[in-house]
Protein backbone atom coordinates (compact mmCIF):
# COMPACT_ATOMS: atom_id res chain seq x y z
CA UNK A 1 0.00 0.00 0.00
CA UNK A 2 2.38 2.13 0.97
CA UNK A 3 4.31 2.01 -1.78
CA UNK A 4 1.31 2.41 -4.39
CA UNK A 5 0.94 5.52 -2.01
CA UNK A 6 4.12 6.78 -2.66
CA UNK A 7 4.33 5.98 -6.56
CA UNK A 8 1.51 7.68 -7.13
CA UNK A 9 2.00 10.83 -5.43
CA UNK A 10 -0.94 11.01 -2.90
CA UNK A 11 -1.28 12.09 0.51
CA UNK A 12 0.27 10.52 3.31
CA UNK A 13 -3.13 7.89 4.74
CA UNK A 14 -6.09 7.91 7.15
CA UNK A 15 -5.97 10.72 10.26
CA UNK A 16 -5.11 9.23 13.40
CA UNK A 17 -8.08 7.01 14.94
CA UNK A 18 -9.01 10.07 17.23
CA UNK A 19 -8.97 12.48 15.03
CA UNK A 20 -10.69 10.47 12.27
CA UNK A 21 -13.29 10.32 15.05
CA UNK A 22 -14.04 13.94 15.74
CA UNK A 23 -13.75 14.60 11.94
CA UNK A 24 -16.62 12.32 11.48
CA UNK A 25 -18.35 13.94 14.00
CA UNK A 26 -18.37 17.30 12.84
CA UNK A 27 -19.18 15.87 9.60
CA UNK A 28 -22.26 14.30 10.76
CA UNK A 29 -23.19 17.08 13.11
CA UNK A 30 -23.17 19.63 9.67
CA UNK A 31 -25.08 17.15 7.83
CA UNK A 32 -27.54 15.83 10.00
CA UNK A 33 -28.27 20.38 10.70
CA UNK A 34 -28.33 20.70 6.80
CA UNK A 35 -30.78 17.67 6.47
CA UNK A 36 -32.91 19.93 8.97
CA UNK A 37 -33.07 23.18 6.97
CA UNK A 38 -33.94 21.03 4.25
CA UNK A 39 -37.34 20.27 5.11
CA UNK A 40 -38.17 23.10 7.31
CA UNK A 41 -41.93 22.48 7.59
CA UNK A 42 -42.18 18.89 8.74
CA UNK A 43 -38.95 19.20 11.04
CA UNK A 44 -40.66 22.72 12.73
CA UNK A 45 -43.96 20.65 13.45
CA UNK A 46 -41.72 17.58 15.12
CA UNK A 47 -40.14 20.46 17.23
CA UNK A 48 -43.34 21.79 17.71
CA UNK A 49 -44.75 18.49 18.89
CA UNK A 50 -41.60 18.06 21.64
CA UNK A 51 -42.37 22.06 22.65
CA UNK A 52 -46.14 20.92 23.79
CA UNK A 53 -44.85 18.10 25.42
CA UNK A 54 -41.56 19.48 27.76
CA UNK A 55 -43.91 22.87 28.24
CA UNK A 56 -46.80 21.06 29.59
CA UNK A 57 -45.08 19.21 32.70
CA UNK A 58 -42.61 22.56 33.49
CA UNK A 59 -45.66 24.55 33.57
CA UNK A 60 -47.42 22.47 36.19
CA UNK A 61 -44.10 22.03 38.23
CA UNK A 62 -43.55 26.17 37.96
CA UNK A 63 -46.90 26.94 39.05
CA UNK A 64 -46.81 23.96 41.96
CA UNK A 65 -43.62 25.67 42.95
CA UNK A 66 -44.92 29.02 43.04
CA UNK A 67 -48.07 28.32 44.72
CA UNK A 68 -46.28 26.40 47.88
CA UNK A 69 -43.80 29.14 48.14
CA UNK A 70 -46.98 31.69 48.42
CA UNK A 71 -49.05 29.67 50.43
CA UNK A 72 -46.25 29.31 53.03
CA UNK A 73 -46.16 33.00 53.02
CA UNK A 74 -49.94 33.05 54.04
CA UNK A 75 -50.74 34.13 57.82
CA UNK A 76 -51.44 31.15 58.78
CA UNK A 77 -53.35 30.44 62.24
CA UNK A 78 -51.15 28.96 64.62
CA UNK A 79 -50.24 25.28 64.10
CA UNK A 80 -50.35 24.04 67.71
CA UNK A 81 -52.33 25.57 70.93
CA UNK A 82 -51.02 24.68 74.29
CA UNK A 83 -53.84 25.00 77.14
CA UNK A 84 -51.71 25.09 80.11
CA UNK A 85 -52.57 24.07 84.28
CA UNK A 86 -55.21 26.69 84.74
CA UNK A 87 -52.89 27.08 88.44
CA UNK A 88 -49.95 28.26 85.92
CA UNK A 89 -49.27 31.52 86.82
CA UNK A 90 -48.13 34.04 84.05
CA UNK A 91 -44.56 33.82 84.89
CA UNK A 92 -44.52 30.31 85.07
CA UNK A 93 -46.47 30.22 81.49
CA UNK A 94 -43.61 32.67 80.43
CA UNK A 95 -40.85 29.57 81.54
CA UNK A 96 -42.79 27.65 79.75
CA UNK A 97 -42.88 29.65 76.72
CA UNK A 98 -38.87 29.68 76.93
CA UNK A 99 -38.61 25.79 77.25
CA UNK A 100 -40.66 25.92 74.30
CA UNK A 101 -38.78 27.68 72.17
CA UNK A 102 -35.79 26.23 72.77
CA UNK A 103 -37.63 22.83 71.25
CA UNK A 104 -36.33 22.03 67.61
CA UNK A 105 -38.52 22.77 64.54
CA UNK A 106 -40.17 26.08 66.62
CA UNK A 107 -40.09 29.89 64.81
CA UNK A 108 -41.88 31.43 66.86
CA UNK A 109 -44.67 30.87 70.39
CA UNK A 110 -46.60 33.49 71.45
CA UNK A 111 -47.77 33.44 75.26
CA UNK A 112 -51.79 34.93 75.33
CA UNK A 113 -53.18 35.63 78.62
CA UNK A 114 -56.18 34.42 80.13
CA UNK A 115 -57.49 38.05 80.55
CA UNK A 116 -56.35 39.22 77.01
CA UNK A 117 -57.93 35.47 75.97
CA UNK A 118 -61.17 36.09 77.85
CA UNK A 119 -61.45 39.96 76.46
CA UNK A 120 -60.68 38.65 72.76
CA UNK A 121 -63.63 36.15 73.61
CA UNK A 122 -66.25 38.14 74.60
CA UNK A 123 -65.23 40.67 71.70
CA UNK A 124 -65.81 37.76 69.19
CA UNK A 125 -68.85 36.24 70.52
CA UNK A 126 -71.27 39.14 71.89
CA UNK A 127 -71.43 37.20 75.57
CA UNK A 128 -70.42 40.13 77.40
CA UNK A 129 -73.57 39.66 79.90
CA UNK A 130 -72.40 36.05 80.39
CA UNK A 131 -69.25 36.38 81.26
CA UNK A 132 -69.64 39.05 83.49
CA UNK A 133 -71.56 36.84 85.29
CA UNK A 134 -68.70 34.61 85.89
CA UNK A 135 -67.25 34.74 89.47
CA UNK A 136 -63.71 33.71 88.13
CA UNK A 137 -62.07 33.98 84.43
CA UNK A 138 -62.30 29.96 83.55
CA UNK A 139 -59.65 30.46 80.64
CA UNK A 140 -55.95 29.09 81.22
CA UNK A 141 -52.75 30.90 79.93
CA UNK A 142 -51.93 29.51 76.17
CA UNK A 143 -49.40 29.42 74.05
CA UNK A 144 -49.76 29.81 70.18
CA UNK A 145 -46.66 27.59 68.25
CA UNK A 146 -45.51 28.19 65.36
CA UNK A 147 -43.25 25.93 64.01
CA UNK A 148 -40.79 26.63 61.40
CA UNK A 149 -42.15 26.44 57.31
CA UNK A 150 -40.49 23.28 56.90
CA UNK A 151 -41.46 21.28 60.07
CA UNK A 152 -43.61 18.02 57.62
CA UNK A 153 -47.64 17.10 59.16
CA UNK A 154 -45.46 14.37 60.99
CA UNK A 155 -42.46 16.68 62.66
CA UNK A 156 -45.99 18.29 63.91
CA UNK A 157 -47.35 15.26 65.45
CA UNK A 158 -44.28 14.57 67.00
CA UNK A 159 -43.70 18.40 68.37
CA UNK A 160 -47.30 17.84 69.98
CA UNK A 161 -46.32 14.44 72.15
CA UNK A 162 -43.34 16.46 73.05
CA UNK A 163 -44.46 19.43 74.44
CA UNK A 164 -47.79 18.06 75.86
CA UNK A 165 -45.06 15.56 77.96
CA UNK A 166 -43.67 19.34 79.64
CA UNK A 167 -44.66 20.24 83.18
CA UNK A 168 -47.96 22.47 83.60
CA UNK A 169 -49.09 21.87 79.91
CA UNK A 170 -52.59 20.64 79.60
CA UNK A 171 -53.15 20.12 76.03
CA UNK A 172 -51.93 20.04 73.10
CA UNK A 173 -54.09 20.92 70.30
CA UNK A 174 -52.93 20.20 66.71
CA UNK A 175 -54.42 22.14 63.88
CA UNK A 176 -53.03 19.73 61.40
CA UNK A 177 -55.94 18.89 58.91
CA UNK A 178 -55.64 21.81 56.69
CA UNK A 179 -51.59 20.98 56.41
CA UNK A 180 -52.67 17.59 55.32
CA UNK A 181 -54.80 19.04 52.88
CA UNK A 182 -52.07 21.19 51.93
CA UNK A 183 -49.37 19.30 51.49
CA UNK A 184 -51.83 16.55 49.52
CA UNK A 185 -52.55 18.97 47.25
CA UNK A 186 -49.47 20.75 46.65
CA UNK A 187 -48.23 16.83 46.48
CA UNK A 188 -50.87 16.07 43.93
CA UNK A 189 -49.59 18.78 41.93
CA UNK A 190 -46.52 17.77 42.00
CA UNK A 191 -47.38 14.22 41.38
CA UNK A 192 -49.35 15.02 38.61
CA UNK A 193 -46.77 16.81 36.77
CA UNK A 194 -43.96 14.43 37.56
CA UNK A 195 -46.19 11.56 35.84
CA UNK A 196 -47.04 14.04 32.97
CA UNK A 197 -43.00 14.64 32.24
CA UNK A 198 -42.67 10.92 32.22
CA UNK A 199 -45.87 10.14 29.96
CA UNK A 200 -44.90 13.11 27.58
CA UNK A 201 -41.18 12.25 27.82
CA UNK A 202 -41.85 8.08 26.53
CA UNK A 203 -44.37 10.26 23.68
CA UNK A 204 -41.33 12.33 22.54
CA UNK A 205 -39.18 9.31 22.88
CA UNK A 206 -41.61 7.08 20.38
CA UNK A 207 -42.67 10.78 18.04
CA UNK A 208 -39.31 11.27 17.14
CA UNK A 209 -37.79 7.63 17.08
CA UNK A 210 -40.57 7.07 14.61
CA UNK A 211 -39.72 10.41 12.33
CA UNK A 212 -36.17 8.83 12.56
CA UNK A 213 -37.26 5.78 11.72
CA UNK A 214 -38.88 7.20 8.31
CA UNK A 215 -35.22 8.96 8.11
CA UNK A 216 -33.28 5.59 8.34
CA UNK A 217 -35.75 4.15 5.90
CA UNK A 218 -35.25 7.00 3.51
CA UNK A 219 -31.65 6.57 3.52
CA UNK A 220 -31.32 2.72 3.31
CA UNK A 221 -29.81 2.63 0.03
CA UNK A 222 -26.82 4.75 1.71
CA UNK A 223 -27.09 2.93 4.62
CA UNK A 224 -26.12 -0.43 2.48
CA UNK A 225 -23.62 1.23 0.37
CA UNK A 226 -21.54 2.86 3.54
CA UNK A 227 -21.54 -1.04 5.25
CA UNK A 228 -20.67 -2.35 1.94
CA UNK A 229 -17.60 -0.24 1.94
CA UNK A 230 -16.53 -0.18 5.57
CA UNK A 231 -18.62 2.18 7.30
CA UNK A 232 -19.66 0.53 10.42
CA UNK A 233 -23.24 0.75 12.69
CA UNK A 234 -21.30 3.86 14.15
CA UNK A 235 -20.56 5.74 10.92
CA UNK A 236 -24.10 4.85 9.65
CA UNK A 237 -25.93 5.60 12.90
CA UNK A 238 -24.20 8.81 13.60
CA UNK A 239 -26.24 11.35 11.57
CA UNK A 240 -29.06 10.33 12.96
CA UNK A 241 -27.35 10.81 16.81
CA UNK A 242 -27.01 14.35 15.78
CA UNK A 243 -30.32 14.78 13.72
CA UNK A 244 -32.08 13.68 17.22
CA UNK A 245 -29.91 15.99 19.79
CA UNK A 246 -30.84 18.85 17.36
CA UNK A 247 -34.45 18.23 16.87
CA UNK A 248 -34.66 17.68 20.92
CA UNK A 249 -32.65 20.44 21.19
CA UNK A 250 -34.47 22.71 19.13
CA UNK A 251 -37.76 21.17 21.05
CA UNK A 252 -36.17 22.93 24.10
CA UNK A 253 -36.35 26.51 23.00
CA UNK A 254 -39.84 26.06 21.82
CA UNK A 255 -40.74 24.19 25.02
CA UNK A 256 -39.39 27.51 26.66
CA UNK A 257 -40.83 29.84 24.35
CA UNK A 258 -44.51 28.31 25.08
CA UNK A 259 -43.89 28.00 28.72
CA UNK A 260 -42.72 31.81 28.94
CA UNK A 261 -46.13 32.69 26.88
CA UNK A 262 -48.07 30.64 29.03
CA UNK A 263 -46.68 32.39 32.22
CA UNK A 264 -47.85 35.79 30.93
CA UNK A 265 -51.02 34.55 29.94
CA UNK A 266 -51.86 33.71 33.74
CA UNK A 267 -50.09 36.47 35.64
CA UNK A 268 -53.25 38.40 35.79
CA UNK A 269 -55.48 35.46 36.86
CA UNK A 270 -52.99 34.32 39.17
CA UNK A 271 -51.73 38.01 40.92
CA UNK A 272 -55.49 38.43 41.36
CA UNK A 273 -55.90 35.12 43.38
CA UNK A 274 -53.03 36.21 45.47
CA UNK A 275 -53.86 39.92 46.47
CA UNK A 276 -57.26 38.30 47.92
CA UNK A 277 -54.20 37.24 50.24
CA UNK A 278 -52.63 40.19 50.98
CA UNK A 279 -49.94 38.84 49.05
CA UNK A 280 -47.28 39.78 46.55
CA UNK A 281 -47.93 38.17 43.58
CA UNK A 282 -45.41 35.95 42.62
CA UNK A 283 -46.08 34.27 39.25
CA UNK A 284 -43.07 32.35 38.61
CA UNK A 285 -41.51 33.51 35.17
CA UNK A 286 -38.90 32.09 32.85
CA UNK A 287 -35.94 31.94 33.87
CA UNK A 288 -31.80 30.98 31.83
CA UNK A 289 -31.78 28.15 34.35
CA UNK A 290 -35.31 26.79 33.19
CA UNK A 291 -34.22 27.46 29.66
CA UNK A 292 -31.05 25.44 30.33
CA UNK A 293 -32.69 22.50 31.29
CA UNK A 294 -35.62 22.52 28.98
CA UNK A 295 -33.19 22.56 26.17
CA UNK A 296 -30.67 19.90 28.63
CA UNK A 297 -33.68 17.50 28.64
CA UNK A 298 -35.13 17.98 24.83
CA UNK A 299 -31.24 17.27 23.73
CA UNK A 300 -31.22 13.90 25.78
CA UNK A 301 -34.82 12.60 24.78
CA UNK A 302 -33.66 13.51 21.27
CA UNK A 303 -30.47 11.71 21.47
CA UNK A 304 -32.03 8.58 23.60
CA UNK A 305 -35.17 8.39 21.04
CA UNK A 306 -31.82 8.66 17.81
CA UNK A 307 -30.16 5.73 19.70
CA UNK A 308 -33.43 3.14 20.27
CA UNK A 309 -34.08 4.23 16.47
CA UNK A 310 -30.91 3.38 15.34
CA UNK A 311 -30.68 0.40 17.50
CA UNK A 312 -34.09 -1.04 16.31
CA UNK A 313 -33.98 0.00 12.23
CA UNK A 314 -30.27 0.83 11.21
CA UNK A 315 -28.83 -2.36 12.94
CA UNK A 316 -31.50 -4.47 10.36
CA UNK A 317 -29.99 -3.12 7.03
CA UNK A 318 -27.42 -4.92 6.01
CA UNK A 319 -26.32 -5.44 2.69
CA UNK A 320 -27.99 -8.27 0.44
CA UNK B 1 -3.13 -9.88 -0.22
CA UNK B 2 -4.06 -13.70 -0.79
CA UNK B 3 -7.26 -15.41 -0.45
CA UNK B 4 -7.31 -19.00 0.41
CA UNK B 5 -10.33 -21.32 -0.03
CA UNK B 6 -10.03 -24.16 1.64
CA UNK B 7 -12.91 -26.93 1.02
CA UNK B 8 -15.74 -23.87 1.73
CA UNK B 9 -19.49 -25.14 1.55
CA UNK B 10 -22.35 -22.76 2.00
CA UNK B 11 -25.75 -24.16 2.38
CA UNK B 12 -29.05 -22.51 1.96
CA UNK B 13 -31.62 -24.22 3.81
CA UNK B 14 -31.01 -27.83 1.59
CA UNK B 15 -29.93 -26.77 -1.31
CA UNK B 16 -25.88 -26.31 -1.07
CA UNK B 17 -24.70 -23.06 -2.44
CA UNK B 18 -20.85 -23.50 -2.58
CA UNK B 19 -19.68 -27.01 -1.99
CA UNK B 20 -16.11 -28.07 -0.75
CA UNK B 21 -14.60 -25.08 -2.94
CA UNK B 22 -10.68 -24.67 -2.64
CA UNK B 23 -8.80 -22.34 -4.56
CA UNK B 24 -6.13 -19.86 -3.86
CA UNK B 25 -5.44 -17.03 -5.39
CA UNK B 26 -1.75 -14.63 -4.59
CA UNK B 27 -1.66 -11.52 -3.74
CA UNK B 28 -1.78 -8.93 -6.70
CA UNK B 29 -2.95 -11.63 -9.14
CA UNK B 30 -6.25 -11.04 -11.43
CA UNK B 31 -8.80 -13.98 -11.66
CA UNK B 32 -12.07 -13.99 -13.43
CA UNK B 33 -15.09 -15.87 -11.51
CA UNK B 34 -17.14 -17.18 -14.52
CA UNK B 35 -20.43 -19.68 -14.75
CA UNK B 36 -23.83 -19.57 -15.40
CA UNK B 37 -26.47 -17.69 -13.20
CA UNK B 38 -26.67 -19.47 -9.96
CA UNK B 39 -23.33 -21.26 -10.54
CA UNK B 40 -22.33 -19.45 -7.12
CA UNK B 41 -19.89 -16.77 -8.40
CA UNK B 42 -22.24 -14.01 -6.17
CA UNK B 43 -22.33 -16.67 -3.18
CA UNK B 44 -18.42 -16.87 -3.31
CA UNK B 45 -17.80 -12.73 -3.07
CA UNK B 46 -20.35 -12.28 -0.38
CA UNK B 47 -18.97 -14.70 1.47
CA UNK B 48 -15.43 -13.06 0.87
CA UNK B 49 -17.06 -9.79 2.16
CA UNK B 50 -18.43 -11.57 5.31
CA UNK B 51 -22.08 -11.16 3.80
CA UNK B 52 -22.22 -14.56 4.77
CA UNK B 53 -20.31 -16.98 6.88
CA UNK B 54 -19.42 -20.04 5.12
CA UNK B 55 -20.92 -23.54 6.61
CA UNK B 56 -17.82 -25.27 6.42
CA UNK B 57 -14.72 -25.14 5.31
CA UNK B 58 -11.95 -22.20 6.27
CA UNK B 59 -11.55 -19.20 4.63
CA UNK B 60 -8.33 -16.67 4.83
CA UNK B 61 -7.35 -13.31 3.57
CA UNK B 62 -3.79 -12.55 3.79
CA UNK B 63 -3.87 -15.71 5.96
CA UNK B 64 -6.36 -13.91 8.16
CA UNK B 65 -8.82 -16.46 8.90
CA UNK B 66 -12.11 -15.13 8.37
CA UNK B 67 -13.85 -17.11 10.99
CA UNK B 68 -11.90 -15.00 13.48
CA UNK B 69 -13.43 -11.72 12.41
CA UNK B 70 -15.84 -10.51 15.36
CA UNK B 71 -19.47 -8.96 13.97
CA UNK B 72 -17.53 -5.88 15.21
CA UNK B 73 -14.65 -6.02 13.26
CA UNK B 74 -16.36 -6.78 9.91
CA UNK B 75 -16.13 -3.05 8.81
CA UNK B 76 -12.85 -2.16 9.91
CA UNK B 77 -11.98 -5.68 7.33
CA UNK B 78 -14.11 -4.73 4.26
CA UNK B 79 -11.86 -1.19 4.20
CA UNK B 80 -9.20 -3.31 2.60
CA UNK B 81 -11.60 -4.33 -0.54
CA UNK B 82 -13.02 -2.48 -3.29
CA UNK B 83 -16.09 -3.13 -4.65
CA UNK B 84 -17.63 -2.82 -8.25
CA UNK B 85 -21.32 -3.38 -8.07
CA UNK B 86 -23.88 -4.44 -11.68
CA UNK B 87 -26.20 -1.86 -10.39
CA UNK B 88 -24.03 0.83 -9.77
CA UNK B 89 -24.95 1.54 -6.42
CA UNK B 90 -24.39 5.13 -6.57
CA UNK B 91 -26.07 7.18 -3.98
CA UNK B 92 -28.27 10.16 -6.18
CA UNK B 93 -28.03 13.07 -3.52
CA UNK B 94 -24.72 13.46 -3.92
CA UNK B 95 -22.52 14.43 -6.55
CA UNK B 96 -19.43 12.13 -8.52
CA UNK B 97 -17.37 13.82 -6.58
CA UNK B 98 -18.93 12.96 -2.83
CA UNK B 99 -19.91 9.67 -4.57
CA UNK B 100 -16.13 9.14 -5.05
CA UNK B 101 -15.00 10.30 -1.27
CA UNK B 102 -17.19 8.03 0.48
CA UNK B 103 -14.69 5.71 1.38
CA UNK B 104 -12.19 8.16 2.11
CA UNK B 105 -14.40 9.99 4.52
CA UNK B 106 -14.95 6.90 6.20
CA UNK B 107 -11.75 5.51 6.83
CA UNK B 108 -10.99 8.98 8.08
CA UNK B 109 -8.57 10.74 5.22
CA UNK B 110 -8.02 14.29 5.49
CA UNK B 111 -9.95 16.96 2.94
CA UNK B 112 -6.06 17.45 1.33
CA UNK B 113 -5.95 13.34 0.45
CA UNK B 114 -9.57 13.49 -0.70
CA UNK B 115 -9.39 16.12 -2.79
CA UNK B 116 -5.96 14.70 -4.24
CA UNK B 117 -7.06 10.70 -4.06
CA UNK B 118 -11.05 11.74 -5.29
CA UNK B 119 -9.01 14.02 -8.56
CA UNK B 120 -6.59 11.08 -9.43
CA UNK B 121 -9.36 8.27 -9.26
CA UNK B 122 -12.11 10.29 -11.80
CA UNK B 123 -9.26 11.11 -14.29
CA UNK B 124 -8.10 7.58 -14.47
CA UNK B 125 -11.15 6.49 -14.96
CA UNK B 126 -11.89 10.07 -17.26
CA UNK B 127 -14.61 11.40 -15.61
CA UNK B 128 -12.58 14.76 -14.40
CA UNK B 129 -15.09 16.93 -15.96
CA UNK B 130 -17.94 15.21 -14.28
CA UNK B 131 -17.08 15.60 -10.70
CA UNK B 132 -19.87 17.63 -9.81
CA UNK B 133 -22.41 16.16 -12.11
CA UNK B 134 -25.22 14.04 -10.16
CA UNK B 135 -24.64 10.64 -11.19
CA UNK B 136 -28.26 10.01 -12.46
CA UNK B 137 -27.58 12.25 -15.21
CA UNK B 138 -24.39 9.84 -16.61
CA UNK B 139 -24.73 7.27 -18.76
CA UNK B 140 -24.24 3.58 -17.66
CA UNK B 141 -20.84 3.07 -18.77
CA UNK B 142 -20.29 6.72 -16.90
CA UNK B 143 -22.02 5.09 -13.94
CA UNK B 144 -19.97 2.58 -13.82
CA UNK B 145 -16.59 3.80 -13.98
CA UNK B 146 -17.80 6.30 -11.10
CA UNK B 147 -18.11 2.94 -9.18
CA UNK B 148 -15.57 1.91 -10.20
CA UNK B 149 -13.42 5.13 -9.32
CA UNK B 150 -15.16 4.85 -5.72
CA UNK B 151 -13.91 1.65 -5.24
CA UNK B 152 -9.98 2.10 -6.05
CA UNK B 153 -9.70 5.40 -4.09
CA UNK B 154 -8.88 4.15 -1.09
CA UNK B 155 -6.53 2.00 -2.36
CA UNK B 156 -8.05 -1.53 -1.29
CA UNK B 157 -6.12 -4.73 -1.39
CA UNK B 158 -8.49 -6.07 -2.91
CA UNK B 159 -10.92 -5.47 -5.81
CA UNK B 160 -14.40 -7.15 -6.02
CA UNK B 161 -16.22 -6.79 -9.30
CA UNK B 162 -20.03 -8.39 -9.49
CA UNK B 163 -21.02 -8.55 -13.04
CA UNK B 164 -19.35 -5.03 -13.54
CA UNK B 165 -19.85 -4.76 -17.82
CA UNK B 166 -23.68 -6.58 -17.21
CA UNK B 167 -25.61 -3.81 -18.56
CA UNK B 168 -22.67 -2.37 -20.93
CA UNK B 169 -22.10 -2.72 -24.41
CA UNK B 170 -18.62 -4.57 -26.05
CA UNK B 171 -16.47 -1.89 -26.55
CA UNK B 172 -17.62 0.00 -22.76
CA UNK B 173 -16.91 -4.01 -21.15
CA UNK B 174 -13.67 -3.54 -22.90
CA UNK B 175 -12.47 -0.47 -21.66
CA UNK B 176 -14.00 -1.64 -18.23
CA UNK B 177 -11.86 -4.56 -18.03
CA UNK B 178 -8.88 -2.51 -19.22
CA UNK B 179 -9.71 -0.34 -16.03
CA UNK B 180 -9.28 -3.55 -13.87
CA UNK B 181 -6.40 -4.75 -15.53
CA UNK B 182 -4.61 -1.69 -14.88
CA UNK B 183 -5.50 -1.56 -11.62
CA UNK B 184 -4.23 -5.39 -11.35
CA UNK B 185 -0.78 -4.11 -12.60
CA UNK B 186 0.27 -1.54 -9.61
CA UNK B 187 -0.09 -5.01 -7.58
CA UNK B 188 -4.17 -5.40 -6.45
CA UNK B 189 -5.76 -8.33 -6.19
CA UNK B 190 -8.78 -8.42 -8.92
CA UNK B 191 -11.75 -10.70 -8.52
CA UNK B 192 -14.13 -10.39 -11.12
CA UNK B 193 -17.49 -12.54 -11.54
CA UNK B 194 -18.87 -12.33 -14.45
CA UNK B 195 -20.08 -14.80 -17.37
CA UNK B 196 -19.64 -12.72 -20.36
CA UNK B 197 -16.92 -15.90 -21.42
CA UNK B 198 -15.99 -14.25 -25.11
CA UNK B 199 -14.77 -11.27 -22.92
CA UNK B 200 -12.93 -13.21 -20.15
CA UNK B 201 -11.33 -15.14 -23.30
CA UNK B 202 -9.35 -11.78 -24.22
CA UNK B 203 -8.40 -11.33 -21.12
CA UNK B 204 -4.58 -13.00 -19.97
CA UNK B 205 -5.63 -14.03 -16.46
CA UNK B 206 -7.08 -16.76 -14.32
CA UNK B 207 -9.59 -18.43 -15.29
CA UNK B 208 -12.08 -20.17 -12.15
CA UNK B 209 -15.21 -21.91 -13.88
CA UNK B 210 -18.29 -22.54 -11.30
CA UNK B 211 -21.17 -25.00 -11.71
CA UNK B 212 -23.97 -25.66 -9.29
CA UNK B 213 -21.70 -24.05 -6.57
CA UNK B 214 -18.44 -26.32 -7.38
CA UNK B 215 -15.27 -25.46 -8.73
CA UNK B 216 -15.25 -27.37 -12.09
CA UNK B 217 -11.92 -25.65 -14.12
CA UNK B 218 -9.25 -23.62 -12.64
CA UNK B 219 -7.74 -22.28 -15.48
CA UNK B 220 -5.66 -19.72 -17.12
CA UNK B 221 -7.69 -17.18 -20.61
CA UNK B 222 -3.98 -17.52 -22.58
CA UNK B 223 -2.65 -21.14 -22.10
CA UNK B 224 -5.99 -22.85 -22.10
CA UNK B 225 -7.66 -24.37 -19.71
CA UNK B 226 -5.71 -27.12 -16.86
Amino acid sequence: MSNQQSAAGIGVGPRSPISAWFHHHRQAAQASYEKLLQAPVSNFLTILVIGVALALPHLGISIATAVQGQIEQLDSPPQLSLLLDGTVTYEEAARIREQVMRKPGIAEVKLVDRDRALAEFTAATGLQDLVERLSSNPLPHSLWVYPKANVRTAGLEQLQIDLGALTGVSQVILDSRWLKRLNAFTDLLRTTASVLFLVMALGVVLTLGNTLRLGIEARRDEIVVIKLIGGGNAFARRPFLYTGLFTGALGGVMASLLSGLALMALNAPVNRLFELYDQVPAVPSLVPSDLFVLILMGAGLGLISAWYSAQLHLTRIQPK
Amino acid sequence: MDVVFNRVGKRFGQRDALADLSFELQSGEMAFLTGHSGAGKSTLLRLLLLLERASSGDIAVGGRPLSKIKPSGIAKYRRDFGVVFQDHQLLSDRSVYHNVALPLEIAGFTQRDIDRRVRAALDKVGLLDRERANPDTLSGGEQQRVGIARAVVARPKILIADEPTGNLDPQLSAEIMGLFSAFNSVGVTVIVASHDLALISRMSHRILTLDKGSLITVGDSQRGRD
